[in-house]
C-alpha cells in the first residue's frame, strides 16, 4: 500500500502538468519525433532498394562501381573514397557535439569555433558527393557512365535510379543541415543565445545533424557494403 | 526557460572524453568493415563464398555504429527512459517491413523466372 501511494504521488508529480515528464523541452521532443518520421521515410527508400534488388536477376558489384578516387586516373581502390566521405561526416558530427558541449559551458567562442568546423565538414562531404556523382555519370575513362536510364555495371537501370534518388535525398538533408548550422553559427557569434541564457537551439539542430550521419551509416551499408 | 548555469567542469570533462571514445569506435568499425569487404573480394570470386555471413557481419556492425551515434552523439543514453521508449519502440515495425518486402522481392524474381519473362 505504502509503495502504491508513493508510486501514485510520483506519477502525479511527473505527469500532473507544469513540467516536462521527459525532462526535455517541447522543441527538443518534437525534433525527436520529426527525426523518427524521417527515419521511416529513409527506411522506406532503402527497403524499396532491397525489394528491387531482390527481384532483379543481376545487380552491380559495389567493389567494381565505387573504386574511383579524385586525382588518380583509372584508380582501382574499392570503397576507398567512400570511406573518406564516411570519416568526414563522422568528424563533422563530432565537431557539432563539441559545440553542444561548449554551449552547456556557456562558452560562446567554443560554440562558434566547433560549429564552424562542423560546417566545413558538411561542405567537404557535399563536395565529395558532387565528385562521386560526376565520376559515375561520366564514367572512369570518359566513356559511358551511369545515368537514370543505363549503366555499364550489368545491372538494371533501377540501380542508377535508386542510387541517385537515395544518395540525392540524403545529400539534400546534408545541404539543409549545413544551411541550418550556418544560421546557428551566425546567431551564436552574434550573441543571440548568450542573451537568451541557453544554447538549446544548438542541441536541436545538432540532433538533426547527427541524424544525417546516422542515415549515412545505413546508406553506406545498403549501397557500398551489402 | 531560465538562464542556465555553466555545467560542472568534472561532468564536462567526462562527457568530452566519452564523445572522443565514441569517435574512435566509429572510425575503427568503419575501417574493419571496409577491410573485411576487400579481404572477401580478394578471397572469393564474385558471387561465391559465404556472402550471408559477411552481410550479417556488416548489418551487426552498422547497428553498433547506430548505437554509438544515437546513444552518445544524440545523447539518447542520458535521456529519460520514457522518452527513449517513445522514439525506439515504433522502429520495431521496421523488422516486419524489411522481411515482408524482401520476401515479396524474391517472390517476384521467382515468378518472373518461372514464366520466363526474363532470361
Amino acid at each position: 500500500m505504502a509503495s502504491d501511494t508513493l508510486h501514485a504521488a510520483s506519477a502525479d508529480e511527473q505527469w500532473g502538468g507544469g513540467r516536462s515528464p521527459f525532462n526535455v523541452s517541447y522543441g527538443k521532443l518534437m525534433m525527436w519525433y520529426f527525426l523518427l518520421s524521417d527515419a521511416f521515410t529513409f527506411s522506406a527508400l532503402l527497403i524499396s532498394y532491397g525489394t528491387i534488388r531482390f527481384m532483379s536477376p543481376t545487380w552491380a558489384d559495389p567493389n567494381e562501381v565505387f573504386n574511383g578516387m579524385p586525382f588518380i586516373e583509372n584508380a582501382n581502390l574499392p570503397l576507398g573514397f567512400v570511406s573518406i566521405m564516411t570519416f568526414i561526416l563522422i568528424l563533422s558530427s563530432v565537431f557539432v557535439v563539441r559545440a553542444v558541449q561548449e554551449g552547456h559551458m556557456m562558452n560562446k567562442a567554443g560554440v562558434v569555433k566547433w560549429m564552424f568546423l562542423g560546417i566545413l565538414g558538411g561542405a567537404a562531404f557535399l563536395g565529395c558527393q558532387a565528385w562521386e556523382w560526376t565520376h559515375l555519370i561520366h564514367g572512369a575513362d570518359h566513356g559511358h557512365g551511369m545515368t537514370l536510364y543505363r549503366n555499364t555495371f550489368g545491372a538494371p537501370s533501377s540501380f542508377g535510379q535508386l542510387f541517385f534518388l537515395i544518395t540525392g535525398f540524403h545529400g539534400f538533408h546534408v545541404f539543409s543541415g549545413v544551411v541550418l548550422n550556418i544560421i546557428i553559427c551566425i546567431q551564436a557569434a552574434a550573441g543571440v543565445f548568450e542573451r537568451r541564457g541557453h544554447y538549446e537551439m544548438v542541441e536541436k539542430i545538432g540532433l538533426y545533424w547527427h541524424f544525417v550521419d546516422l542515415v549515412w551509416v545505413f546508406v553506406f551499408l545498403c549501397f557500398y557494403l551489402l | 526557460m531560465a538562464h542556465h548555469e555553466p555545467l560542472d567542469p568534472a561532468v564536462y570533462k567526462s562527457q568530452v572524453s566519452a564523445v572522443w571514445k565514441a569517435t574512435i569506435w566509429l572510425t575503427v568499425i568503419t575501417v574493419v568493415e571496409v577491410v573485411a569487404a576487400i579481404i572477401y573480394m580478394e578471397m572469393y570470386e564474385a558471387g561465391e563464398g559465404p556472402r550471408l555471413l559477411l552481410n550479417g557481419f556488416f548489418v551487426v556492425m552498422s547497428l553498433l555504429k547506430a548505437f554509438f551515434i544515437v546513444g552518445e552523439f544524440m545523447h539518447m543514453r542520458y535521456e529519460k527512459r520514457a522518452l527513449v521508449l517513445t522514439v525506439l519502440v515504433p522502429t520495431v515495425f521496421l523488422i516486419w517491413f524489411i522481411i515482408a518486402f524482401l520476401w515479396e522481392g524474391s517472390a517476384w524474381l521467382n515468378a518472373r523466372t518461372f514464366w520466363e519473362v526474363i532470361g
